[in-house]
């Protein structure tokens, strides 16, 4: 029996993690959230996912800072990390890119496109 | 005669038209922000701060729960809600100061899905969620409504306006819009 893959979204949108909650869940995935990138880096420092999706701009720790903070230690180095986001410059995705993300998804998100890439990179 | 009167504001230079799907900022004193609403809602957001502003124009609240391609697109609120917060931030806004009108919702057609009321009801209900003060609404009825909005000033002019100035909602599927791209590295 395939162990059910496990999501944790970060995005400080109360509306929008509803959404990608119905939208994940509903095609079989395990989903945790998170409403920030602080509270994301805390409650992965103790708990394991198969994948990160994290949105960009959040207060206390934004995308790039969660992503940088993840690949910078041994336990999350290799963990898949998408970016889902409502940026859409070439500059930003770059960065994104520079500090160690998968992938990069630009909102309004499709619900399948959404779910065919986590299960690309949750291997 | 009061020495310490307010200056008058400038006068508009540059109207700007928010479409359905749009959401805009500016700092622009002299720039004015206008839309017309049926059953869509515009949001204006203002810093006061920083004096600058911006609007956005949605059609249809949220996806239906059975969400597929042909619904993921920009017209939502709760996508061009985010695009609007978003945009303010990145031109210097706080969200703690951050102060909301909404206007629009109206039942055009009696009748019919109360598209105006779940709109004004979504977008309550955001503005809650994300700890945003309303301080100013005209939602719902039956008329259609023009707003214009000065953005580096927070100020706002509702007017009800001919139902036939509204933008109509498309009964037919919306184009599809290039939404959801995703690119792996």
């Amino acid at each position: 029996m395939s162990k059910t893959t496990r999501i944790l979204t970060v995005d400080d949108s109360a509306s929008m993690r509803a959404l990608l909650n119905h939208a994940l869940s509903s095609r079989g995935f395990d989903v945790v959230q998170a409403d920030d990138g602080q509270a994301a880096l805390e409650w992965l420092a103790v708990n394991e996912v198969d994948v990160v999706i994290t949105d960009i701009n959040m207060p206390r720790l934004d995308g790039f800072g969660l992503i940088e903070q993840l690949r910078a230690g041994s336990r999350h180095r290799d963990r898949p990390i998408l970016v889902l986001t409502t940026e859409s410059s070439d500059e930003k995705k770059s960065r994104a890119r520079m500090a160690g993300a998968t992938g990069w998804i630009v909102k309004p998100f499709d619900p399948d496109k959404l779910a065919t890439a986590v299960r690309r990179v949750a291997h | 005669m009061n020495q310490h009167a307010t200056p008058p504001p400038l006068p508009v230079q540059t109207r700007i038209t928010i479409m359905q799907g749009q959401a805009r900022v500016s700092a622009g004193p002299r720039v004015e922000f206008t839309t017309v609403l049926g059953s869509c809602v515009a949001t204006c957001l203002y810093d006061p701060e920083i004096e600058l502003g911006g609007m956005n124009h949605f059609l249809l609240a949220q996806p239906a729960v059975a969400s597929h391609l042909s619904e993921a697109d920009a017209h939502y609120g709760v996508y061009l809600m985010e695009v609007l917060i978003n945009e303010m931030l990145a031109h210097g806004a706080a969200k703690q100061r951050l102060r909301a009108h909404l206007y629009g919702g109206a039942n055009l057609h009696a009748g019919m899905t109360r598209i105006g009321t779940m709109n004004a009801d979504f977008a309550r209900q955001f503005l809650r969620d994300e700890g945003i003060p309303l301080v100013r609404e005209d939602l719902g009825g039956t008329s259609a409504r023009r707003v214009d909005f000065r953005p580096a000033l927070g100020q706002v002019r509702c007017r009800v306006v001919e139902a036939a100035l509204a933008p109509e909602i498309p009964s037919a599927p919306r184009p599809q819009p290039v939404c959801g791209d995703v690119e792996l590295f």
